[in-house]
């Protein structure tokens, strides 16, 4: 069962590196901002893994609802600042 | 400076999700001793529900629930309430912040009474964090208008 988590643990660190991709060499600021939301959602779930991997979901619940409210308002905050300036 | 829009997703989300992250928030102060977390946490996610609100209804709409004033009387506060509880235990016979000194005055157990004062002392790191987080918000984002409105210098 560990093994099982522990592939879609690392599949999901691949994937994060595609999105990585498009994060440096995305064109437009959108497009960043796509990757940088995309990142957040997949290092919740990573961090989910890991938390039944170590056999603590309980404990790396209550951090990823962090992660992913702090991602939300990241990106709401980003959208906002793109909105100002005009830079799209 | 942000000002009040008419984005209805945003706005909606926003009010929805407020409670939530103010319950949460209290949740991760209060389980600061037996879970990830603690006051410096607690604080940040306070601090975050307010961002949002600042992102989501303008800058106005924030300052009437939490002018800056306010959040420079609440971090005192905060800070107050960390150095008393400290400075307690000192006047009672320990040492600096030793909370098992605090069973005489709450009339527990010692090992309660540690609980209890960690309790405390986290409840003030959350309301200052708060505050100055909000603070730094607020100030990085009007470019340091806020700081000039009240006269008290640039």
């Amino acid at each position: 069962m560990i093994d099982f988590f522990l592939i879609l643990g690392v599949g999901m660190c691949v994937l994060v590196l595609f999105c990585l991709y498009r994060v440096v060499y995305g064109p437009g600021v959108l497009n960043r901002a796509a990757g940088i939301s995309a990142i957040g959602t997949k290092t919740l779930i990573i961090l989910l893994i890991m938390g039944v991997i170590y056999d603590r979901v309980d404990m790396f619940i209550d951090i990823s609802m962090v992660y992913g409210l702090l991602n939300f308002i990241g990106t709401v905050v980003l959208a906002k600042h793109i909105e100002r300036t005009g830079e799209a | 400076m942000i000002r009040d829009s008419q984005d209805v997703i945003v706005k909606t989300l926003a009010r929805l999700l407020m409670p939530f992250i103010i319950v949460y928030a209290l949740y991760v102060v209060m389980h600061g001793h037996h879970s990830p977390g603690g006051g410096f946490q607690g604080g940040v996610i306070l601090a975050a529900g307010f961002v949002l609100l600042a992102v989501s209804h303008g800058l106005e709409q924030t300052r009437k629930r939490m002018s800056e004033k306010a959040a420079r009387v609440i971090s005192s506060i905060g800070v107050f309430i960390y150095a008393g509880i400290g400075a307690l235990c000192l006047i009672l016979g320990g040492n600096y912040l030793d909370y098992g000194k605090l069973s005489k005055l709450l009339q527990v157990m010692p090992a309660e009474a540690r609980s209890l004062g960690i309790l405390g002392v986290e409840i003030g790191v959350a309301l200052a964090v708060m505050a100055v987080m909000f603070t730094i918000f607020f100030v990085i984002f009007t470019a340091g208008e806020s700081l000039e409105d009240d006269g008290r210098g640039k």
